[in-house]
């Protein structure tokens, strides 16, 4: 394996693992708040769709196209909340009715409104003046479009808002024990409905970022299983930004690795490769059950709130 | 922000409306349930017809194509059953696993695992031509079952959460059939399927238009399960162990038995699925004929209820709505996901009124 092709993969990772990362923060965000969501590949098609839709009809536009991406992961939650939050209803079949909610309905906005197979420039990378110029890192590092930098930001600023802000502190508590939080008086339903609506935004621009800076087109379907991976990779990363960061990377890596591998030849049992992410997340909930560790879930993950339940 | 219990209770969950309390009901009367169940039903249709107005498929469209040509037609009366075939398999097995409280989400790959079971004995030629077939679908059973032990094991033994690991495992079987397909059971013409199967291999066709004997396996099934659940004792000890786990094993049942032989069930029971989409009508194995069925086995075990009889009708009528909307996109040149998104709509409705089927709403003006 030659350096060149080494610095290659590796600053091709950055833009496989940034809409991961971004998809997993906002699932952070909602399941830190108790509501287990499945509906991750759903919110990131939306967003991804409402990006292309945004670029094409206001004037090519990246930033407002994600804007957009980020309106309809918020707009689709909105209604996930509606199910989940107010109605109580059950969370898997809710998640899972979601997804294909969008599925069928971005596959169907996406025809109507001709959005469809149009290429578009989207984001070009951001050459950094002298350091994008150093050997190795170079490259990799300074390179980049301006999202893989915001991601990053995005993610120490949600770290930060969730660690350390009494918003935070309130939003893991409804997560961990809403009915004591809810006899402090703390509204359980407002702040997981927010939490839901915040957090699929942020899965919205994971969508947005796909089309405008990784594809640079919109396809039908073309989140392509990325959802479900950040639903695996916010289990691996024990529901922690920075372990989140971690996991991204490495299941970015692997999935900018293989293409890269095959083209030079190379022979590999590519699709063992890529059941890694998902056998890796496996791995982790075997170790931490084996040796009685805490996962980190919340307490109170995937359990309607209802105040007359309290036992 | 006020500390007391007091003010809290008086402060609703909702703001605005005076206070709305949800008393969890006790006992709800069968017939009301089942008004709940109507009239989300109808909602869910309701919107279906708008959102397919607004595409421009008129409600003229619409009664012809999901109803006329699709129940009433012949034709669309034989595609009905062939679709169907599966669904009732993943139907009943999403209903099994839900009875006893484990939530196998992991319907897909346990198909694809016994889709491949069942190819496994095609295409290395298993024993003499007349028991292949049954072979095949042994194949199929043992697939889907083996699919379902990891996830069984883990969470029996380490409590790891079935939903995640079922999920999963989805994906690993999916790699690893494009595994297969792209390596050692790739057909000559390289493209990612198997060989065709042989004439041994098929399920015959009972000589309505496509269908395939695989729609007697299936209901074979359901009335295999409605008894097991309804007429013997395993059913009444599933019945027992899905309300109350704890209990039951306080009581002396065998708790992991009945969990263990009930998810291995429902695993064969989508496995066999597999097996007979690719020995009844594709007669080969594909890397998409798993497509879809995840979600319609929960749609249809959510629908029912987790009741088999009721699960097959349901699987039936499902079966409808994918043939008319598969018409739908020819004719109105929409795109698949169109179905995808009418089953959501239809499933939104129905788990949304599950509120007001287990909490009674008490209004209390200020």
């Amino acid at each position: 394996m030659s350096l060149e092709f080494l610095v290659n993969w590796l600053a091709s990772t950055p833009v496989t693992a940034a809409p991961l990362l971004l998809a997993a923060l906002g699932l952070i965000v909602s399941e830190r708040a108790g509501v287990l969501n499945l509906s991750a590949e759903g919110l990131m098609l939306a967003g991804a769709l409402a990006s292309a839709a945004f670029y094409q009809e206001l004037g090519s536009n990246p930033w407002l196209g994600m804007l957009g991406a980020f309106l309809a992961g918020a707009a689709l939650s909105v209604l996930f909340a509606v199910l989940v939050v107010v109605m109580r209803a059950n969370q898997v079949v809710s998640g899972l009715a979601i997804v294909f909610f969008a599925i069928g309905l971005t596959s169907l906005l996406g025809t109507l409104g001709g959005w469809t197979d149009t290429a578009l420039a989207g984001f070009s990378k951001v050459d950094i003046p002298v350091l994008s110029d150093i050997p190795v890192i170079g490259p990799i590092l300074f390179r980049q479009d301006p999202w893989v930098y915001l991601t990053v930001i995005l993610m120490i600023a949600v770290s930060w808002v969730l660690l350390r802000t009494n918003t935070g502190l309130r939003l893991r508590s409804v997560g961990h024990n809403p009915h004591a939080v809810d006899s402090m008086g703390i509204d359980v339903i407002r702040t997981r409905f927010l939490a839901v609506v915040i957090g699929g935004g942020l899965v919205g621009l994971a969508g947005g970022y796909l089309v405008l800076a990784s594809a640079k087109i919109w396809v039908d379907e073309m989140t392509n299983g990325r959802g479900w991976i950040a639903i695996a990779l916010v289990i691996f990363a024990g529901w922690q930004p920075y372990r989140a960061l971690l996991g991204a990377l490495i299941f970015g890596g692997i999935e900018a690795l293989i293409p890269r591998v095959l083209a030079s030849g190379a022979v590999l049992p590519q699709y063992f490769v890529l059941m890694t992410p998902y056998i890796a997340t496996l791995l982790v909930l075997i170790w931490a059950a084996v040796n009685k560790r805490d996962l980190g879930a919340p307490r109170a993950l995937g359990l309607p709130f209802v105040r007359e339940d309290r036992r | 922000m006020t500390n007391d219990a007091a003010g809290a209770a008086s402060r609703d969950s909702r703001g605005g409306f005076g206070r709305v309390t949800l008393e969890v009901r006790q006992r709800l009367p069968a017939w009301k349930h089942g008004l709940f169940l109507a009239i989300s039903l109808a909602a869910g249709l309701l919107i279906s017809v708008a959102v397919l107005w607004m595409s421009g498929v008129g409600p003229v469209g619409i009664y012809e194509e999901f109803i006329l040509y699709t129940f009433f037609n012949a034709k669309g009366l034989s595609n009905v059953l062939v679709e169907c075939t599966p669904l009732i398999l993943v139907g009943l097995s999403a209903a099994l696993a839900f009875r006893v409280q484990f939530w196998n989400i992991g319907l897909e790959g346990q198909l694809i695992l016994g889709g491949m079971g069942a190819a496994f004995f095609a295409l290395n030629d298993f024993g003499p031509p007349e028991t292949r077939l049954a072979l095949m679908m042994i194949g199929g059973l043992a697939g889907g079952a083996l699919w379902t032990l990891i996830p069984l094991a883990l969470k029996l033994k380490l409590n790891v959460n079935e939903i995640i690991s079922t999920l999963l495992l989805n994906y690993v079987a999916f790699q690893l059939l494009q595994d297969r397909l792209y390596g050692g059971w790739q057909d000559v013409d390289r493209f990612p399927h198997s060989p065709q199967f042989d004439v041994a291999e098929r399920l015959p066709r009972i000589g309505f238009g496509d269908v395939d004997s695989g729609i007697y396996l299936a209901v074979l099934a359901g009335i295999v399960v409605w008894w097991l659940i309804d007429r013997s004792r395993f059913g009444l000890f599933m019945t027992f162990v899905g309300s109350n786990a704890r209990m039951s094993k306080a009581v002396g049942l065998p708790v992991t038995a009945v969990v263990v032989g009930t998810v291995l069930l429902s695993g064969a029971l989508s496995g066999l699925a597999g097996a007979v989409i690719v020995s009844g009508q594709e007669y080969r194995l594909t890397t998409t004929f798993a497509g879809g069925y995840l979600f319609s086995g929960i749609v249809i075990a959510f629908l029912a209820r987790n009741n088999p009889i009721a699960a097959m009708l349901v699987a039936f009528l499902l079966g409808g709505l994918y043939v008319g909307g598969q018409s739908i996109q020819v004719f109105y040149n929409l795109p698949a996901g169109v179905i995808d998104l009418l089953q959501a709509i239809i499933v939104m409705c129905v788990t949304a009124s599950e509120l007001f089927v287990r909490y009674r709403i008490i209004w209390r003006h200020r």
